[in-house]
């Protein structure tokens, strides 16, 4: 038996809801208007569907991933081959900096520039703390890095920062979207290990 | 379209919904086309309708299917404006050209429809999106604004530019057909 909840009225004719919107009419002799009534629609040339069904059939976390995200599988793509790429260039270029100024581009990513930085959760106001005495070591001890290096690090933050933003973005319009979730989780994560092995290298220290 | 195919769909029928798919997908990927172009038409149609059966569960019947439906498309669409970057530029009111009026081609039998379409394929894509989602898919400014990010006089004065000119395609395509 139906449902009660879904009595109304069927409007699947073509065209059954076309027309402008009453704040800013056309005359009904319009003849604009009377072409919006004609305007027709035909089915694709090919059918869509299997493509679809195909997509329905995914477990619900990659269906809603791949429709939702496929901009950002391209990011997160864009923003590995970026920090690969930024680090790999970090670790092997020959090393000639001035004896007084060691660089040690392979500290451990996962130990702390210096003793007062709190290791993130990724938590947000731990994760804002973090950044922001990260981001205070860069400043008071960036100088000391090399250009080129500075030049590195500040165009993988930039490229981490756009993925943050996208995937907050998209998870204002999808909140309990797990991949968006998990995304963002990894950008940030990505941005403290990026920013603690640049303040290793301004600093250093281990 | 049976209406019980939309409540077998919520209920996870995907047999159901391939005939709720079949019912809507020319006006889906109509509005699709025109406001993203053939080109993406398909693939976005596509993403329209994945993103419907994620959402059936939150469709309450308070409104026509066909409404929830064509709302829902209008959103993805104008999502992929937003994630592709391309908002901004669509939307420079001041910036863009005035097009050209010209005549469509003629065909040997006058048609209103086809010839709308013709000549909206051929407007700016700022004011081609406002005419579309105002005078096709009926949404007020105040909403057309909300959806683009811009404000009730740019989609006025947008829409006022579309309507404008496609008067005056449409004029010129009647008279090149009764000249002959």
């Amino acid at each position: 038996m139906m449902d009660a909840r879904f009595r109304y009225q069927d409007e699947t004719r073509a065209g059954a809801m076309r027309g402008p919107a009453a704040d800013d009419p056309l005359e009904s002799t319009d003849p604009l208007r009377l072409a919006i009534g004609a305007l027709a629609d035909t089915p694709p040339e090919a059918d869509l569907w299997p493509g679809i069904e195909a997509r329905l059939r995914r477990p619900a976390g990659g269906a809603r991933s791949i429709t939702i995200t496929l901009p950002q599988l391209a990011l997160a793509a864009t923003l590995l081959m970026a920090v690969s790429a930024g680090v790999s260039w970090l670790a092997l270029r020959p090393a000639a900096p001035p004896a007084e100024t060691p660089i040690r581009a392979v500290a451990d990513p996962i130990e702390p520039a210096r003793g007062d930085v709190a290791r993130a959760t990724f938590a947000d106001a731990q994760y804002d703390a973090a950044v922001a005495d990260l981001e205070r070591i860069l400043q008071e001890d960036g100088s000391r890095l090399d250009p080129q290096t500075v030049l590195v690090i500040e165009r993988n933050l930039r490229a981490i920062d756009e993925a943050i933003r996208q995937s907050r973005a998209a998870l204002d319009a999808d909140p309990a979207n797990t991949y968006l979730n998990s995304h963002l989780a990894d950008a940030r994560r990505r941005k403290i290990e990026l920013l603690r092995r640049a303040a290793g290298l301004s600093s250093g220290g281990d | 379209m049976p209406v019980d195919d939309v409540v077998l769909a919520v209920n996870g029928d995907t047999a159901a919904f391939e005939r709720v798919y079949h019912a809507h997908v020319p006006r889906v990927r109509g509005l699709a086309r025109r406001m993203a172009g053939p080109e993406a038409a398909d693939e976005l149609t596509q993403d329209i309708f994945v993103r419907a059966w994620q959402k059936l569960g939150t469709f309450r019947g308070e409104s026509a299917f066909a409404t929830w439906l064509h709302r829902l498309a209008v959103n993805v669409i104008v999502e992929r404006f937003r994630t592709l970057g391309t908002m901004r530029d669509r939307f420079l009111a001041d910036g863009e050209p005035v097009l050209d009026v010209q005549p469509a081609p003629a065909r040997s039998r006058p048609d209103l429809g086809m010839d709308l379409d013709a000549a909206i394929a051929r407007l700016p894509e700022g004011s081609r999106t406002v005419f579309l989602l105002h005078d096709v898919e009926g949404y007020r400014h105040d909403e057309v604004a909300g959806l683009l990010g811009i404000s009730v006089g740019t989609s006025k004065s947008q829409l006022h530019r579309a309507r404008h000119t496609l008067r005056a395609l449409l004029h010129a395509r009647v008279n090149t057909c009764e000249g002959r």
